[in-house]
């Protein structure tokens, strides 16, 4: 399954986002359970393994991460997630998009009155 | 500690991917756990019930577009191109190199289904329309019709309208065909119906558009209103406006107030116009049927309130004793009044199509069950070479698609043929317009019958070769039947011979009861008859109407190849009807009876050839102002002067001074021909003064070759040479028979070729078989006479197996003809249920087709040379 690089530099979904952003803060120990529990974790709320998964498969196919299999000691054989080079780019522009859309927005007014 | 609920763990294992599900379910199961024990069993399931729930629609569409591993996507399977698609599509080629290469068994499956299913769609569309609709009126358990219709005069019913109990409304009626008169076209007659103003009160129905008959309409002096039939609308134009506006009918100007909404029909589906009457108590004539609306009880729970009516009546009227309606009063339900007798002929059409289907089913099982037999070998084979039982049947079904596909296109064809050749060729009128051809029943008996026929054949050989594969291919391999006896194909075979019989025997049984109508002595000779139906126009003078009808004959007797002419007001076998008031000088107990009463012209007798038989004919010294004279049948000098010669007595019609007798002439049919001989008595259109406005004209030819000639000559004659007469319609008198045998005749023909189709299709089915199974054991046959069986023995034993089935097939029809035909006994005439000549009829061909289908097959068979059959293995 080799990685398809996307046409344009269509920006990633959030949810996309935030897995691509989990896979990166697991490091070395990103599989699709513990990338699930990470994504639980910073955003408080239940997520489905199903979705995770789905994603995770959706954005190797894009060539955002790579995956490799590995034969840990406790016999279990895991998928190992990883960032490649253009997921990498896929997240700064994400960002940089973001961030160009923040800039000049006053939200201090309106969350003092709410 | 357990792990996950194992329905929890199926559905993940289904669902995730082939690679990675252990990895997944086994972290899902160590949290589950974990969660278990920290946070108790109920926190954990909620937990697991979440992740499964959550993940299934992600996972589901996952798995559809992209498959298990990622390679084999399972939508392709369905998509073109798909590993599903091209199964199919190759079964469906295979099938359909198959089919064509076996012609015969692919155009017999084929027609048997599509006759089958578009013949019972066709039919069962026109019994519904007639019989399952429910009638244009409304809450018709209400509604009944009084006893002894169309003999109540308007003095009794204007006597009893006011003191009806127990009716919301009565109202009167009596057919009243009229001539319709319009600008540039010529004049034609329309079957109509007078009535009192009740009428659609009594019925419930309100107009399209306009309004219905109001109170005042009937009175002698008002206004004539008329309501036109929606189909005689739309033949005037559609035009909306013509409500209020006037139309001529019988001459007499109506105004239109009203049309009926389509599909109304009331009495006779026929009936075009509905118009009022002035009724009169001065009037004792006029033969109507009361029809009314109870206040509340079904019509069939009135019995009480009908006594007190009869008392009422008896109260105010003398009858004598032969005629006293206060007898017996009753009111039969309007929808057992309208549809009664055309109920048990159209069950008999309905339950031959179910037959048909049955017949169908049984004729496609066997079939298909021949070529499955052929086909043991090849699908063992395709077993022992690992073919799942899932693309057997794949293949089957296909082959079975196949032949559906093309029946469905060929029935198709045939219900919509059919279904108009039915309307056009039945009399449905205002019924018709609201039949449509039921196409969901065609789709359903298309599938039930190929559904049924699959089951028949499929099934059980399907757990043959699969329980007994080894036995399969080693009977295969020594070209032998085995241990199979058949059993299934020969109850097949007794089955469609008993259905068959069924059918052709209640066809045989309806036929003989129409010959024996026909047997019944019409008392007229109808052959080489030409009959012209011609109006008066309604605004001439008795005179002038009686010089019209005088003219004519002169002009059609010198009509090259012409016997006699005659006139009457009224032919014989065109049912009841003018039936005028007798009175017989001295004999007071007869004074308020009717014969049947005939105007004729003074060759009328001749042409139709009454014989006389007492006393003399017209002559041409009886004219306008001789002494009135009348000539009686047979029936009436029976009935009214048993014991004396009534030749030289007097009857007095109530022209004033009565007439003399002359002569006694035959009976003739004045009636229905199964109401056998009426009392009926002829005078001449100058002794009698009222004229009416209708006249049938006789033309007899010499020669009966010579009819069609002069038939065409009379037309041309009428149409030319009279000012006063209106031409309505022309036929052959042979064709009056017809349609006095209507009826019957009509459902016989329809069950005749429903017994024909039955016939070729159980002949088809029973060939089929019989010949299946012989030629499958042609090599034994090959063997036995190798070892010195005579060939004669080889075809004695086949041809024997045949009519042993035969026998036990017809045998179970011929029960089932006896028990149903009871059931439909009305429609025969004079023809026991178990007539021995109908059904022997029956019995006797199917066996001879049983034989025939077991003999050639056999005699080929025999003479095949055993050497030729042992080397073809």
């Amino acid at each position: 399954m080799k990685a398809r690089v996307p046409a344009d530099d269509s920006p990633l979904g959030t949810f996309e986002e935030q897995v691509m952003l989990a896979v990166l803060r697991k490091g070395n120990e990103a599989y699709a359970t513990s990338v699930r529990r990470e994504l639980e974790k910073v955003t408080a709320r239940s997520i489905a393994i199903g979705s995770v998964y789905v994603t995770l498969d959706r954005l190797e196919a894009k060539g955002l991460i790579a995956s490799t299999r590995e034969q840990r000691d406790d016999s279990i054989s895991r998928r190992l997630f990883v960032v490649t080079a253009e997921g990498a780019r896929s997240l700064a522009a994400t960002r940089a998009m973001r961030d160009r859309l923040w800039e000049g927005v006053e939200l201090r007014r309106l969350l003092k009155n709410a | 500690m357990t792990g996950m609920p194992s329905f929890a763990a199926w559905c993940l294992r289904r669902l995730l991917p082939y690679a990675e599900r252990d990895e997944v379910i086994a972290d899902l199961d160590a949290e589950y756990r974990a969660r278990r024990r920290t946070r108790g069993w109920l926190s954990a399931a909620a937990w697991l019930g979440y992740q499964v729930a959550g993940s299934l629609p992600s996972l589901v569409t996952r798995t559809a577009w992209r498959g298990w591993t990622g390679f084999e996507p399972e939508a392709n399977r369905w998509q073109p191109g798909g590993p599903m698609f091209e199964t199919w599509l190759m079964d469906l080629r295979y099938s359909a190199r198959r089919l064509t290469r076996r012609r015969t068994y692919a155009l017999m499956a084929i027609l048997t289904l599509a006759l089958g299913a578009g013949g019972t769609a066709a039919i069962y569309s026109i019994v519904r329309a007639v019989l399952l609709e429910p009638l244009p009126i409304r809450d018709e358990a209400a509604v009944g019709v009084f006893w002894s219709p169309f003999d109540w005069t308007e003095e009794e019913f204007l006597f009893l309208r006011p003191q009806l109990t127990g009716f919301e409304t009565v109202a009167a009626y009596r057919p009243q065909d009229v001539t319709l008169e319009t600008p540039g076209e010529p004049l034609r007659l329309i079957r109509g119906i007078a009535s009192s103003a009740e009428l659609f009160d009594a019925l419930g129905t309100t107009p399209l558009f306009g309004r219905g008959f109001q109170p005042g309409d009937d009175v002698v002096g008002g206004e004539r209103a008329a309501i036109l039939s929606y189909g005689l609308w739309q033949d005037l134009g559609s035009d909306r406006g013509i409500v209020g506006r006037q139309l001529a009918l019988g001459g007499t100007p109506h105004t239109v107030v009203g049309v009926m909404p389509r599909g109304f029909w009331f009495p006779t589906p026929e009936t075009r116009v509905w118009v009022t009457t002035p009724l009169s108590f001065e009037r004792r004539s006029g033969q109507y049927a009361l029809v009314g609306r109870t206040s509340g009880p079904a019509a069939d729970q009135m019995d009480a309130q009908m006594r007190g009516i009869g008392q009422t009546l008896g109260g105010r009227f003398q009858y004598p004793p032969q005629w006293d309606k206060t007898r017996s009063p009753a009111l039969t339900g309007v929808r057992e009044y309208l549809l009664g007798d055309l109920r048990p002929g159209l069950l008999a059409v309905l339950v031959a199509m179910g037959v048909i289907l049955a017949i169908a089913c049984v004729n496609v099982a066997a079939l298909m069950l021949g070529q499955l037999g052929g086909r043991s070998t090849e699908l063992a084979l395709r077993t022992a070479l690992g073919a799942a039982r899932q693309r057997l049947v794949q293949q089957l079904v296909s082959e079975s698609l196949l032949i559906g596909a093309a029946a469905g296109l060929v029935g198709a064809a045939i219900a919509a043929g059919g279904f108009t050749m039915l309307l056009r060729l039945l009399p449905l009128g205002a019924l018709g317009e609201r039949a449509t051809l039921d196409w969901s029943l065609f789709w359903a008996a298309m599938a039930f019958a190929l559904a049924a026929a699959m089951m028949i054949a499929v099934v059980p050989s399907m757990a043959m070769w699969r329980t007994n594969l080894q036995g399969t291919l080693a009977t295969t391999r020594t070209g032998g039947v085995g241990a199979r006896g058949g059993r299934l194909e020969g109850a097949l075979v007794a089955g469609q011979i008993a259905l068959a019989v069924l059918l052709v025997a209640g066809a045989g049984l309806l036929i003989r009861s129409v010959a024996n109508l026909r047997a019944i002595d019409a008392g007229v000779d109808p052959r080489g008859v030409v009959v012209a139906d011609m109006t008066l126009p309604t605004h001439l003078s008795n005179d002038q109407r009686r010089a019209a009808i005088a003219a004519a004959i002169p002009v059609l007797e010198q009509l090259p190849g012409v016997r006699a002419v005659g006139a009457t007001i009224k032919l014989p076998l065109r049912g009841s009807g003018q039936n005028w008031g007798i009175r017989i000088p001295g004999r007071p107990e007869v004074s308020s009876t009717t014969t049947a009463f005939r105007t004729v012209t003074h060759e009328y007798l001749d042409a139709l050839r009454i014989p006389v038989r007492r006393g003399r004919g017209f002559v041409a010294s009886d004219h306008e102002n001789s002494e009135r004279v009348v000539v009686i049948n047979e029936a009436l000098a029976a009935k009214y002067f048993p014991d004396e010669d009534p030749i030289g007595r007097r009857i007095d019609t109530g022209f004033d001074g009565g007439e003399r007798i002359i002569g006694v002439v035959g009976n003739a049919a004045e009636a229905q021909l199964t109401d056998g001989a009426v009392p009926a008595r002829y005078m001449l259109y100058e002794h009698v003064p009222p004229v009416w406005h209708e006249v049938t004209f006789v033309v007899a030819a010499e020669r009966a070759e010579d009819l069609p000639r002069l038939l065409d000559l009379t037309r041309t004659v009428l149409q030319q040479n009279t000012r006063n007469l209106a031409l309505q319609r022309m036929m052959t008198l042979d064709s009056v028979f017809d349609l006095a045998v209507g009826a019957p005749q009509r459902v016989a023909t329809l069950l005749s070729v429903l017994a024909g189709l039955a016939l070729v299709l159980g002949a088809v089915g029973v060939y089929g078989v019989i010949s299946h199974f012989v030629s499958r054991r042609t090599r034994d046959y090959g063997i036995c006479m190798a070892l010195g069986l005579a060939p004669r023995r080889v075809v004695s034993e086949v041809v024997a197996r045949g009519l042993v089935l035969g026998v036990i097939g017809s045998a179970l029809g011929l029960i089932a003809v006896v028990f149903g035909a009871n059931r439909f006994s009305t429609l025969l005439h004079e023809v026991q249920p178990a007539d021995t000549q109908a059904l022997l009829g029956a019995v006797l061909i199917l066996l001879t087709i049983a034989v025939t289908a077991s003999f050639i097959p056999a005699w080929r068979a025999s003479r095949t040379d055993p050497s030729t059959v042992l080397r073809q293995q």
